[in-house]
């Protein structure tokens, strides 16, 4: 796509330089001279001008957390977001790439398993309970059992939401196909400009739901939910499969009283994911769910749902001083709620805001919800 | 084929439409929706650019109206139906109980002084309160009472009758009902005015929850004398404080006679009365002490395009909030020298007459800050006091401000009421909701015979309402004299 097109498509020429982006964005306020607004200024200016190269050599191409709270408030409806991934897609191409963090190691998983890798993913899976080869409901696990090995240290366990999920789902009477077969969703290469290989990693997975028969893909993890059902259409046409969210679908059942939580004396308070909240717009199921605890007492963060900030990194990438600095700032503002534990509801969440933790002197503990609910369920 | 016309609100838009027929010796029916004529602009202090108090300017036209030969002044009344096409249209009218008879009530207020409801005074943006039997504004025309039905006693089924009894004129009336009758017309201005945009619709900018952080109409009821707080500029959240400790030290005065007579009465325990009345006691003196720690206000921040300019919420610019927010920060500092003002905007559309000067002068002489940058959130502080966060786009640097009181120049969006006369007339909107015009011809609506002037046909300032007022009188004029 010509630098012409993107600002088109993207609806960027209607940006009226007021600055509502830049003095939303996360990163701005800790970064000094990064600047969303100064970004659509510069690609439309390169467009005038002919120098759409350098423009697509910045550093700053990487910057953004791609978050959308920009987009949240802009004014112009600038669609901020599809205009990042374009740009990233076209600097990509230009041979400027993002600096991943943990020395690429989970850019390298996702490269390797668009070969004819053979993976054990699922051992785990049948112990947690019953599993199908072939069904209607496909529980996708993603990069859950390599998180669970690289970020073990920390303290984090990404694979148990997972195994909680099998037993959850089998108490209502669903056992879901897991796949060794499975391949990562491509969100992080979507959003770091590798397109290319971001499409062998989706018409894998395609291929394999329908050569799985199945018709519901059930998620845990935001962006696998959000790549699946937005951007997975978006190149590949429509789907004979539904994506639907384990939040969604757990908060249903409780409500329709198929579970009945036991108490728990914790004051909680909720970070909205930006690729669940602002992204799908799942902003009420999770705290249906935790308002299903007895004895819970469930507080807000000043700023929760639309106007949530961002953990502080994307696609494991650029984490840096910046990166720490939102970290530090949204543990406090959970801090400042009087609860003793943050929720969250995405595993990169909980490995980010568990490491920035690790680090402070904040007396709080972060845990995923899926985890949470689990253990007061009788299962 | 009827001569007369009809003006569908009073606000300055139809009171000068009305003034210009009459004095060109036509019939006008005034018909307003609420109990007095005045409008948005008897609500404001001063007037740009000029500093002119606005009620001075409008008060001698609001007698006028009503003491003219001409005009007939249909004040609490409401349009039903209206048929028929240009030279004779019938329009049917409700004219709603006020339970209080207008050729009686001379206005004297003993009514609302010994009145023991009170409720939110709408004139004054529900700061401050008002009486169930009260006068819509001091200058209100006509001068005199009205008993609001949803908060009076008699009608919650309670027992009161004092207004009644106490009134000399014998005005009061439990008994009224409404009146409809038809009136025959052969034009209608329709001047329905706007109304201001309820900006808790924009979350990041904390309007609801954080209490200093109002609507540029609440800040022109605190700058005026006739305000809640009698023109004293002090912070609303100040005001909630004083207004909580005033209940509080009723509800103690009334729980230590309670007290007395329990005692008196030497029956049951008086263990619980007496630890209410401690605690009450207790949530007094902090409250005091947070009244004796309240400081003047000193920095105030204006916020542009708030739901304006904002393909969420309004497209269209306000056009005058630029101006007013300039205005009011000059206003403020001739309240008190201390302060200062800092406007963050989007562009300074500073387009009519004398208009750039003002700001200019506003900078000069009133030390005004402008800030290029749209405020991106505000949030709350250290003491509760609001924080404006904002890229200053001329350094390009983002900066957070803590502020006293953030005042919002809100959007101007079409009044509720105009939507429902448009498919009873059957004129077009436009895609705002403002009555659409012909460009050419900016006082004509898509219907022949239906005109209309300021705020109705879109947003517009006061000299502007005026003068499409005098076109629009003028197109009707045409009309009924079977000239156009």
């Amino acid at each position: 796509m010509s630098i012409q097109e993107l600002i088109e498509k993207t609806k960027v020429s209607f940006c009226q330089d007021c600055g509502v982006c830049t003095g939303s964005c996360p990163v701005s306020r800790v970064l000094p001279g990064f600047s969303p607004q100064q970004m659509v200024g510069k690609f439309v200016l390169s467009a005038d001008l002919g120098l759409e190269d350098e423009v697509l050599g910045e550093k700053d191409v990487w910057s953004c957390l791609t978050c959308g709270l920009c987009l949240q408030r802009c004014p112009s409806k600038v669609e901020y977001l599809e205009f990042v991934r374009a740009v990233r897609e076209e600097a990509f191409k230009t041979g400027n790439k993002t600096t991943f963090a943990h020395n690429g190691v989970l850019e390298t998983i996702a490269q390797m398993q668009t070969g004819g890798l053979a993976q054990n993913k699922t051992a785990w899976a049948r112990q947690a309970g019953n599993i199908r080869e072939k069904g209607e409901y496909y529980l996708f696990v993603g990069c859950l059992p390599y998180f669970d090995v690289i970020f073990r240290e920390m303290g984090v366990s990404p694979l148990s939401p997972a195994s909680h999920m099998i037993k959850l789902l089998n108490k209502l009477g669903i056992e879901p196909v897991v796949s060794d077969e499975e391949r990562c969703c491509g969100h992080d290469m979507l959003w770091s400009g590798n397109v290319g290989l971001f499409k062998e990693l989706a018409s894998s997975n395609i291929e394999l739901m329908k050569r799985l028969g199945c018709k519901k893909v059930i998620f845990g993890c935001p962006e696998g939910y959000l790549t699946f059902k937005t951007y997975y259409p978006l190149y590949f046409g429509e789907l004979d499969f539904e994506a639907v969210h384990f939040y969604d679908l757990l908060a249903k059942q409780i409500k329709g009283g198929a579970f009945q939580p036991a108490p728990m004396e914790h004051t909680l308070t909720y970070h909205d994911p930006c690729r669940l909240g602002r992204m799908a717009g799942i902003y009420e199921t999770p705290r249906e769910i935790i308002a299903s605890i007895p004895g819970i007492k469930f507080v807000e963060m000043e700023r929760n749902r639309e106007e949530a900030v961002c953990c502080g990194i994307s696609c494991w990438a650029n984490c840096s001083s910046y990166s720490r600095q939102i970290q530090m700032d949204r543990l406090k503002e959970a801090e400042a709620t009087g609860a003793d534990t943050l929720i969250t509801a995405c595993p990169k969440c909980n490995i980010h805001f568990t490491c920035a933790l690790s680090s402070s002197d904040i007396a709080m503990e972060v845990k995923d919800l899926t985890h949470v609910i689990a253990s007061v369920m009788d299962i | 084929m009827s001569k007369d016309v009809l003006v569908i609100g009073g606000g300055i838009a139809g009171i000068q439409a009305c003034l210009d027929l009459a004095d060109q010796g036509i019939m006008v029916y005034l018909v307003e929706r609420l109990p007095s004529i005045g409008g948005k602009m008897a609500q404001l202090d001063k007037t740009f650019p000029t500093n002119d108090c606005s009620i001075c300017i409008m008060g001698p036209k609001l007698f006028e109206v009503e003491r003219h030969p001409n005009t007939q002044l249909l004040t609490y009344a409401e349009v039903e139906a209206v048929n028929g096409a240009a030279g004779n249209f019938t329009v049917k009218v409700r004219k709603k109980a006020r339970y209080v008879d207008e050729d009686k009530c001379t206005a004297c207020g003993l009514c609302a002084e010994k009145c023991p409801v009170s409720v939110p005074d709408q004139f004054n943006m529900n700061m401050g309160t008002r009486s169930a039997i009260y006068k819509y504004f001091p200058q209100g025309i006509p001068s005199v009472y009205t008993i609001d039905d949803s908060a009076c006693r008699i009608f919650q089924g309670k027992k009161c009758n004092i207004c009644a009894k106490i009134c000399e004129a014998k005005a009061v009336n439990y008994e009224q009902k409404d009146t409809v009758f038809e009136l025959d017309v052969g034009a209608i201005i329709v001047a329905t005015g706007f109304e201001v945009f309820d900006p808790s619709d924009i979350k990041p900018y904390g309007y609801g929850t954080i209490a200093d952080v109002i609507t540029a109409m609440e800040f022109e009821r605190l700058l005026n004398a006739s305000g809640p707080t009698g023109g004293h500029l002090e912070r609303p959240s100040g005001l909630k404080i004083k207004a909580e400790i005033k209940q509080l030290e009723k509800q103690i005065k009334k729980t230590n006679a309670r007290l007395k007579s329990l005692e008196k009465k030497s029956r049951g325990s008086t263990d619980e009365t007496h630890k209410t009345l401690e605690d009450m006691n207790e949530r007094l003196v902090v409250l005091k002490d947070k009244e004796a720690s309240l400081e003047e206000l000193r920095d105030i921040a204006f916020v542009q395009c708030v739901g304006s300019r904002d393909l969420r919420y309004n497209a269209h610019c306000c056009s005058f909030g630029c101006m007013h927010s300039v205005k009011e920060a000059v206003v403020a500092t001739e309240h008190g020298s201390e302060l200062r003002s800092t406007i963050f905007f989007t562009d300074m559309r500073a387009y009519g007459k004398d208009f750039h000067e003002y700001c200019l002068r506003g900078a000069s002489e009133y030390g005004i800050q402008f800030v290029r940058g749209r405020v991106a959130e505000i949030g709350q502080g250290d003491d509760d006091r609001p924080v404006v966060w904002c890229e200053d786009m001329d350094i390009r640097k983002v900066e957070k401000h803590p502020f006293d009181l953030v005042v919002m120049a809100t959007a101007c969006v079409p009044s509720k009421g105009v939507e429902n006369l448009s498919r009873m007339i059957g004129f077009d909107l436009d895609e705002s909701g403002f009555v659409k015009t012909d460009p050419n011809k900016p006082a004509n609506t898509s219907v022949k015979g239906i005109f209309v002037c300021g705020c109705a046909e879109g947003p517009m300032d006061i000299p502007s309402s005026v003068s499409m007022a005098s076109a629009a009188a003028s197109m009707a004029v045409q009309t009924v004299k079977g000239l156009g």
